[in-house]
């Protein structure tokens, strides 16, 4: 029974990172409009620049979301610029396109600048445990959670209490009605990717901080996961998108206790490919009209 | 009418054309006997393969119009089959070539049938998420495919009692089956069901329309693309002698991706010439790996940005089309039209 | 005066002949090394490229031949190993393959050597299934139905005092045959194998392994694996799981582990075939060397790879005028009496690998201290 609580504990944690993960992907996807290949590399992108600025100010944990939100939010601006200024009247394959090739660009270039092997990052926390034997949650496993409750919470008062935050949502709802209503729509969903990119940095660090390593290719699993996870909601709905990180990471945790953790990987995808023949569109209902 | 002249100037550029390639044929034949160095060949051995792959996918994504991202998965279930019936129950890798693209055509069909409904991105990540699938079964069914640990000593082909092993001999098992692959797919495209494709891929509704069987024509086409891929597998895997999982992840399904996108969709030159240029790109930064997989990105990327159907694309269909279609029209109609 | 300019030049010029005779006179021998130099077994691999350049520099500086290497790295990934492998086979300048490190690398590359007669001496590689592949496959570390049983009775049992064990292994080639002769050894000592778990290779997150070896409430646990080792003893301290014994089986004196685990490997045991402390005096002056030139002090790996190119230049010697890849093969498999720094080695007789002695090997204080001598297991 004990390890059963525990693996749900596990599975509570990581699918916290998962639903900021997912979150920060919604976010793009909503205000954007667009599919992208990209957030998976700027998560890695935000493990890394958290990584470093760790090593120049200290284990601080706050510094470490400021650096990793700061360097994605700029990523992010980069992106934009390149993947989806140009292509908003496109076929949309031309901008799906544009972000493998901008992924594969980071994810390479990160491994010609980092380095192509593991990073350790240890101790960014004290290795605190509160419980009774192997029942309990450690510190670095509040403070995940925490990171992610906290900002969600921000999250949902930006959207809903200051001006830029209802441009966002109208832009997300009807960009020409936007753009009618004196909304600049390229700006404001320029501010709106980078904002979800800077949110999946910050998940990067948090993967960093709770497996102890990062890697320049820890990307791609990473964008998967945040995939598979927004997709319960449509990839658009953050509450929906956040709901599935958590699921996503208690069925894989569970999942694995069954069976063997080299099936990890198979839940996420399993789960993925039955939400999407399942129901496409996903289970939250549609904020606008995306496809 | 001036249909007589035409048609005299379009036999002409025709003759010209199957020339050209006759010519091509005749030098790729001979050229073991010019350069017989070792790790040309090896070069040479894997522009075919590509070529293969690459065509193949480009059937799915440029001339149907789906959005098959996950190429990867077919490749490997057909490298898989051949290994395993060649070592498990000691199959002819004759017989287990063919064997080996209908286990893939198969797989091909299980991917595209839930997805007839589902529009160009979810499609395209139920493939990457196919591909991965497929990859991790073959990663954890160790009592079948042997884990990650993989198939090793794969059996080299015999044909009349000579062993193919060495790139040299082999070469001409990847040329052969190069030159089917195009002479195949050359006479399908200029089918019905080429045609069939080609509608589908520039207008869905329009094609449904007039009578096509949209989710027929596309699980053909999934099958047909699958096949080749698997055909590529199989013929692939006793030349490297070693397959394991990690050999069809999805970089190796963005390898194959970026040829066609850089060669050039909806053509059957262009996948070919993609195979080209970044195989041979390989081979010169070899020294400088990692820069390699830079230049490919940034290639895909100035492709998007300037040429969206690739090189040696299709130039007159929805591919090259860098802004939509209908705000396209609608420039071009004078005052803008009331729809 | 004016003598001392002609003298000068005299000089230079006897010098520069006998450069031009003894360059003409050493004949060079292009060795092919395969090592994961990047990947997650980098610091094994670093070993394999520094300690094989230092055998060669002496060699070469000895002046009866020339050893030239050619390293590549393979990551550690069979599938580049395999090409790299082919690359030298096609290449006929290459007299010798030195690597792979592991045996997954070794096993892919055995049938490619094999066809093009090339010899594979790895200097680690101890599946004990993997020189029976070919008779150009070579291995001097020290088969796994070697280590494993000695880990089982002699570190685990008799020094231990272990009862209930848990093992994690990585799902390998090499994992897959230490954990088998480990766990078949354990049983007919009696030891209960109360947990048994599993991994990919490259696996990062060992969070749910961990606790479902803490399940079956095990008093030691046993890592088998190479780079990830320091990983998993910090996700086992993460995890708060205190009162159990951590052991490991792969690594050896890995640098890595004292680095990385800092606290949290006090008190780990392991072995090893061969370790350099005080007593073994003339091995100590090569770790000072090894360590001045790599920045970390070398495992069992790295002193192999120094025998082995020491092992194939005695090969090339050994076959007199007519140097070939099959001359080098028969005359490797025929070597005798061979010492190396890491004792004595002599080829099986019906494969190309050895049967090692071995030691126990316990962190105290953040150093490694040697816990047994060689004649404990006899």
């Amino acid at each position: 029974m004990a390890y059963y609580i525990s693996q749900l504990i596990n599975g509570i944690c990581q699918g916290s990172i998962y639903a900021l993960m997912a979150i920060g992907f919604s976010v793009v996807m909503g205000v954007v409009g667009l599919v992208t290949f990209t957030h998976g590399e700027v998560i890695m992108l935000g493990a890394f620049a958290s990584y470093y600025a760790f090593a120049m100010f200290g284990n601080h944990l706050l510094v470490g979301i400021l650096a990793s939100f700061g360097a994605s939010f700029l990523i992010g601006v980069v992106i934009y610029k390149v993947c989806y200024e140009r292509f908003f009247d496109a076929p949309h394959h031309i901008s799906l396109l544009c972000t493998i090739g901008m992924s594969m660009l980071l994810k390479n270039l990160a491994q010609i600048l980092f380095g192509p092997n593991f990073k350790p990052l240890l101790e960014v926390l004290p290795n605190r445990f509160y419980g009774v034997g192997s029942v309990g949650i450690s510190l670095v496993q509040l403070t995940v959670i925490a990171t992610v409750i906290s900002l969600s919470l921000l999250l949902f008062l930006f959207f809903n209490r200051t001006r830029w935050g209802v441009q966002l949502r109208a832009v997300c709802q009807d960009r020409k009605a936007a753009s009618l209503m004196g909304i600049n729509v390229k700006l404001t969903s320029m501010l709106g990717n980078c904002i979800g990119c800077g949110l999946g940095g910050v998940a990067g660090m948090l993967l960093a901080i709770y497996y102890q390593t990062l890697i320049a290719t820890m990307g791609g699993p990473a964008g998967m996961k945040a995939f598979s996870a927004s997709v319960l909601g449509g990839m658009t709905n953050v509450p929906s998108a956040a709901l599935g990180g958590v699921v996503l990471g208690v069925v894989e945790n569970l999942g694995i206790t069954f069976t063997n953790a080299s099936f990890r990987d198979v839940f996420a995808f399993l789960f993925l490919l039955g939400v999407l023949i399942l129901r496409p569109e996903g289970f939250a209902r549609k904020l606008g009209n995306r496809s | 009418m001036t249909l007589a002249p035409a048609a005299k100037a379009s036999w002409s550029r025709g003759r010209i054309r199957t020339l050209g390639l006759v010519l091509l044929l005749l030098l790729l034949l001979g050229f073991p006997q010019i350069y017989p160095k070792s790790y040309v060949m090896g070069v040479m051995c894997r522009i075919l393969l590509y070529a293969i792959l690459a065509g193949s996918l480009n059937i799915i994504n440029g001339y149907s119009g789906q959005f098959n991202i996950g190429h990867a998965g077919f490749f490997c279930v057909g490298a898989y089959s051949e290994a395993l019936f060649a070592m498990k129950i000691g199959m002819s890798f004759w017989a287990a070539l063919p064997l080996g693209g209908i286990m893939a055509a198969l797989i091909g069909l299980v991917v595209s049938l839930p997805t007839f409904k589902l529009r160009g991105v979810y499609l395209a990540i139920v493939t990457l998420g196919a591909s991965e699938l497929i990859r991790l079964v073959a990663l954890n069914w160790e009592g079948l495919t042997g884990g990650p640990m993989g198939v090793k000593g794969i059996p080299a082909p015999v044909l009349f009692g000579l062993r193919i092993s060495k790139a040299t001999r082999y070469y001409y098992i990847f040329l052969f089956l190069a030159v089917l692959f195009f002479f195949v797919t050359d006479r399908v495209v200029k089918s019905r069901v080429g045609r069939a494709w080609v509608a589908i891929r520039e207008d869905e509704a329009a094609a449904r329309s007039l009578g096509v069987e949209t989710a027929r024509y596309k699980a053909m086409n999934f099958m047909y693309g699958a096949f080749w891929a698997g055909i590529a597998g199989a013929a692939f895997a006793p030349y490297f002698k070693f397959i394991s999982p990690d050999m069809f992840n999805l970089d190796e399904g963005f390898n194959i991706l970026s040829m066609v996108i850089i060669g050039g969709q909806g053509t059957l030159a262009g996948p070919a010439v993609g195979a080209v240029i970044v195989n041979f790109l390989t081979e010169v930064l070899r020294p400088v790996a990692q820069y390699r997989m830079v230049l490919y990105a940034l290639l895909i990327i100035g492709m998007m940005w300037l040429r969206p159907q690739g090189l040696v694309g299709v130039s007159n269909s929805i591919l090259a089309e860098r802004k939509a279609w209908r705000s396209r029209r609608k420039a071009a109609a004078p005052g803008g039209a009331a729809r | 005066m004016r003598n001392t300019g002609r003298n000068l030049v005299a000089w230079l010029c006897a010098l520069l002949a006998g450069a031009v005779v003894a360059g003409a006179a050493t004949p060079t021998y292009r060795i092919g090394v395969l090592a994961p130099i990047t990947g997650s077994n980098a610091e094994f691999g670093k070993g394999f490229q520094i300690a094989t350049q230092m055998a060669a520099e002496e060699i070469n500086a000895k002046g009866q031949m020339t050893i030239e290497l050619v390293v590549k790295d393979s990551k550690g990934d069979p599938k580049e190993s395999a090409d790299l492998a082919r690359q030298f086979g096609d290449d006929s300048s290459v007299m010798a393959i030195i690597g792979d490190f592991t045996s997954s690398c070794c096993m892919a590359n055995a049938p490619i050597v094999d066809e093009a007669g090339l010899v594979q001496l790895s200097p680690t590689a101890s599946n004990p299934a993997y020189a029976s592949m070919s008779k150009y496959c070579f291995s001097i570390m020290g088969r796994q139905d070697g280590e494993a049983p000695f880990f089982s009775t002699y570190l685990l049992k008799k020094f231990a005092k272990a009862k209930k064990i848990g093992v994690l292994w990585v799902n390998s080639d090499w994992g897959k045959s230490a954990h088998d002769n480990l766990v078949a050894q354990a049983r007919k000592d009696g030891l209960d194998v109360a947990a048994d778990v599993n991994y990919m290779p490259d696996e990062q997150d060992f969070s749910s392994a961990i606790a479902k070896l803490r399940q079956a409430g095990p008093d030691h646990v046993i890592l088998m694996d190479q780079g990830p080792v320091p990983t998993i003893i910090n996700q086992i301290a993460q995890a708060n799981w205190k009162d159990v014994k951590v052991t490991t089986l792969g690594p050896g004196t890995s640098a890595q582990i004292l680095n990385l685990c800092k606290q949290n490997a006090e008190g780990l045991l392991l072995t090893t075939p061969f370790f350099i402390d005080a007593s073994n005096g003339p091995a100590k002056a090569w770790s000072d060397k090894f360590q001045s030139r790599a920045g970390f002090p070398p495992t069992v790996h790295g002193a192999c790879a120094y025998d082995c190119t020491y092992m194939l230049a005695a090969a090339i010697k050994n076959s007199g005028s007519k140097v070939t890849r099959e001359s080098i093969q028969s005359n490797l498999k025929n070597l005798k009496g061979f010492v190396g720094l890491t004792g004595p080695i002599t080829f099986n007789k019906d494969a190309g690998d050895v049967f090692r002695k071995y030691l126990i090997i316990a962190v105290e204080k953040g150093q490694f201290v040697r816990k047994t001598d060689y004649s404990y297991a006899n």
